[in-house]
């Protein structure tokens, strides 16, 4: 009777095994739920092409500045070691004037004694150390050939030892000689340009130049062109014998004298030239210098100040930019996530994890600004070769800028597109099933 | 051992200000191989029940056993796992990505655990062919009518070669062809070793399983065979339904002599 009320069918004693995930399969999961999520980021990207563009412009156009700003100051720094280059890294410049003076110590600076022939003779007499010591003066003046004159040309006295300073190579002929300076001979060397506007089909050695309003001058030699810097020509310039450029232009010209040091004992020898020069000059002990040893890394010290504050304006406005570009970023990722509630619902209950919900908006939030990274950058670039060509600056756009540009949009996605895609992995699977 | 024990189910939604006590002491078991309908009135606590069976949901207290596993305790990741790996979900609406291909629909929880893509589309395809839709692969749901939507979903469900079948009203959206259709293929689906329990509100859809498990007020209030469980209560309902009826009734018109500003008190 009593077995007559048990249930028909006796509970089947089938084993059920335990399905579980491997340890490999769920190290295979995570590349294959990120490449899902990656292919979904992009369906996503072209659902909503014009909610996607208006959002990558905006972070094109945070990256894209920035990236125009750091390339025209990368230029700005490029075309000043050129110009620094032509003064030679171990070369020291003996002046009445000090380089990168402000205007307060001008009057100070201007009633100094010139420096003149006695100092370099003083130079070239009492400093042992420097391998070459070279005096040179300069002015601006017209050279030409018959009625053919270029205005605004720099003319340069000096000797056989200024091309040892720097700067200068030869390309054909010769240069100065003791020779020239001794006996005052009417050689020059000329700048490519000149080269270019008086002898452009024809051989410029032996060729006679009118410098100035008076004198006349047979060039023997040419130089290697140097380019721009700052926007101005450094091929626009005649070399003279000293001795020469005084009987044109007038000896008592205060003049800047070149000592070369020996490689790594820079200092040893500006040391040097001052005891030499305060000795010459016969300054007391208790008084301040009458003249200045310039060096090039001076300069680059000033320099480098003026770059480096207008490298942090680039790049706090390439923050404000970005950070604008972020916030529209985390707006379309906020609304995706609303609008694709029930979709996180569904693949959450397929089994889907908070991770893999989380990965997936992150990738969405990435591709889009990583997008906007490209685009930026292309733009950027863009902006910068615009600028080289219609204006006197050069830019130079380096590859660790662009590192850093589609670095910095990729960062900007993860950052603000973590919000939106943490508030997707927390939803409650049954709330968001239920989300109409 | 069963296949899924129940044990005390208990689920209290704290409110604030009140608790809602969805389901009391809900015990019963599953074997494998069985076709159950959950069949109840809204509020009961049946779609509170299917959370749980389904594991989108735990319960306050007792014990879920699936499998002779202690589903009740699980972790959130844990939980997605059981899901991916025991537990098929067909729901009302289908709840298709709407811009994925019916492949792509029913590739998705292979996804999730780290099946090949070569494998993915293999499997996919052939539980397409399980439920006849195989030459619509490439399809989008809005090019699906609304029973081969549900075949998809269906697919999608069994791709994963589940434990438990958990169809949550698959034929509520469907017209009553359509939805006969969609009842076969589940009975179809018993009939080759499934498991599967589906909720619904209709007693005539309880009444096509083998057995059917009857929630009131969040208990179970009858289990049995699928005809006799879904109609025996009938009347009793009925009843109890008319008088809440009644009773709204008599609440709202008594709401409405105390209209404001009339400055009527009851006494």
């Amino acid at each position: 009777m009593a077995e007559a009320t048990l249930p028909a069918a006796a509970p089947k004693r089938a084993p059920i095994k335990h399905k579980r995930i491997g340890f490999w399969r769920s190290i295979l999961r995570i590349f294959r739920e990120l490449r899902e999520a990656i292919v979904q980021a992009l369906t996503s990207l072209v659902a909503h092409r014009l909610r996607a563009a208006l959002t990558i412009t905006g972070i094109a156009i945070g990256v894209g500045t920035v990236i125009a700003i750091y390339s025209a100051v990368a230029g700005l720094d490029d075309s000043f070691a050129k110009q620094l280059s032509m003064l030679g890294p171990n070369t020291l410049y003996v002046s009445k004037w000090s380089w990168g003076s402000n205007r307060e110590n001008w009057w100070k600076l201007r009633n100094r004694p010139g420096v003149g022939r006695g100092d370099y003779r003083a130079l070239l007499a009492g400093a042992k150390l420097p391998e070459a010591v070279a005096p040179i003066v300069g002015t601006q003046s017209t050279v030409g050939i018959g009625e053919h004159e270029l205005q605004n040309i720099d003319i340069r006295g000096t000797t056989d030892a200024f091309l040892e300073s720097g700067g200068f190579q030869v390309k054909h002929g010769r240069f100065l000689t003791s020779v020239d300076e001794e006996i005052g001979t009417d050689a020059c060397i000329i700048g490519a340009d000149l080269e270019d506007a008086f002898f452009k089909n024809a051989e410029p050695l032996g060729g006679r130049l009118k410098v100035g309003p008076m004198s006349r001058c047979t060039v023997v030699g040419t130089l290697v062109r140097k380019g721009n810097a700052f926007g101005q020509s450094q091929d626009k310039v005649l070399i003279l014998p000293l001795s020469s450029f005084g009987r044109a232009f007038g000896a008592k010209r205060s003049m800047t004298i070149a000592a070369v040091a020996p490689i790594g004992r820079v200092r040893e020898t500006e040391e040097e030239l001052i005891q030499v020069l305060r000795t010459y000059r016969r300054i007391l002990p208790d008084q301040d210098d009458n003249f200045t040893v310039n060096r090039q890394d001076k300069i680059l010290q000033s320099f480098n100040q003026t770059t480096l504050a207008l490298k942090v304006v680039a790049g706090l406005i390439g923050v404000i930019t970005l950070l604008v570009g972020g916030i529209g970023i985390m707006n379309i990722m906020l609304v995706s996530v609303k609008e694709r509630t029930r979709e996180i619902g569904v693949r959450r209950a397929l089994g889907a994890r908070r991770s893999t919900i989380l990965l997936q908006f992150l990738c969405e939030a990435v591709a889009v600004s990583c997008v906007g990274g490209m685009v930026g950058t292309a733009l950027g670039i863009g902006v910068a070769w615009f600028l080289a060509q219609v204006t006197p600056m050069s830019a130079a756009v380096s590859p660790s800028v662009l590192l850093l540009g589609v670095g910095f949009s990729i960062g900007t996605g993860l950052l603000f597109g973590i919000w939106p895609a943490a508030s997707a992995a927390l939803l409650q699977p049954i709330e968001a099933l239920r989300h109409e | 051992m069963a296949l899924i024990e129940l044990q005390h189910i208990t689920k209290t939604y704290d409110l604030g200000l009140s608790k809602v006590h969805a389901l009391r002491d809900i015990d019963f078991n599953i074997e494998k191989g069985e076709f159950v309908a959950i069949v109840g009135q809204s509020g009961s606590g049946k779609s509170t029940l299917m959370n749980i069976l389904g594991c989108l949901d735990v319960p306050t207290t007792g014990a879920y056993l699936l499998g002779g596993r202690d589903v009740s305790t699980l972790a959130d990741d844990e939980l997605a796992d059981v899901r991916n790996l025991e537990i098929g979900f067909v729901f009302q609406s289908f709840q298709l990505l709407p811009r994925a291909s019916a492949l792509e629909n029913v590739e998705l929880p292979l996804i999730y655990r780290g099946v090949s893509p070569r494998e993915r589309r293999e499997k996919a395809k052939a539980a397409l062919d399980r439920v006849q839709l195989g030459d619509r692969t490439h399809h989008k749901p809005t090019e699906l009518s609304g029973g081969q939507r549900q075949r998809v979903a269906i697919a999608r469900a069994l791709v994963t070669d589940p434990s438990l079948l958990l169809a949550d009203e698959p034929t509520g959206n469907l017209d009553s062809a359509t939805g006969e259709d969609i009842i076969r293929l589940f009975l179809e689906l018993h009939a080759a070793g499934n498991t599967i329990v589906l909720v619904t509100h209709e007693p005539k859809l309880a009444a096509r399983c083998p057995r059917a498990v009857r929630v009131v007020d969040g208990l179970v209030v009858a289990d049995g065979e699928g005809q006799r469980v879904a109609f025996e209560n009938q009347r009793d309902i009925d009843a109890a339904a008319a008088a809440a009826l009644a009773a709204q009734q008599q609440m709202a018109s008594g709401l409405s002599q105390r209209e404001p500003g009339t400055g009527a008190h009851h006494g």
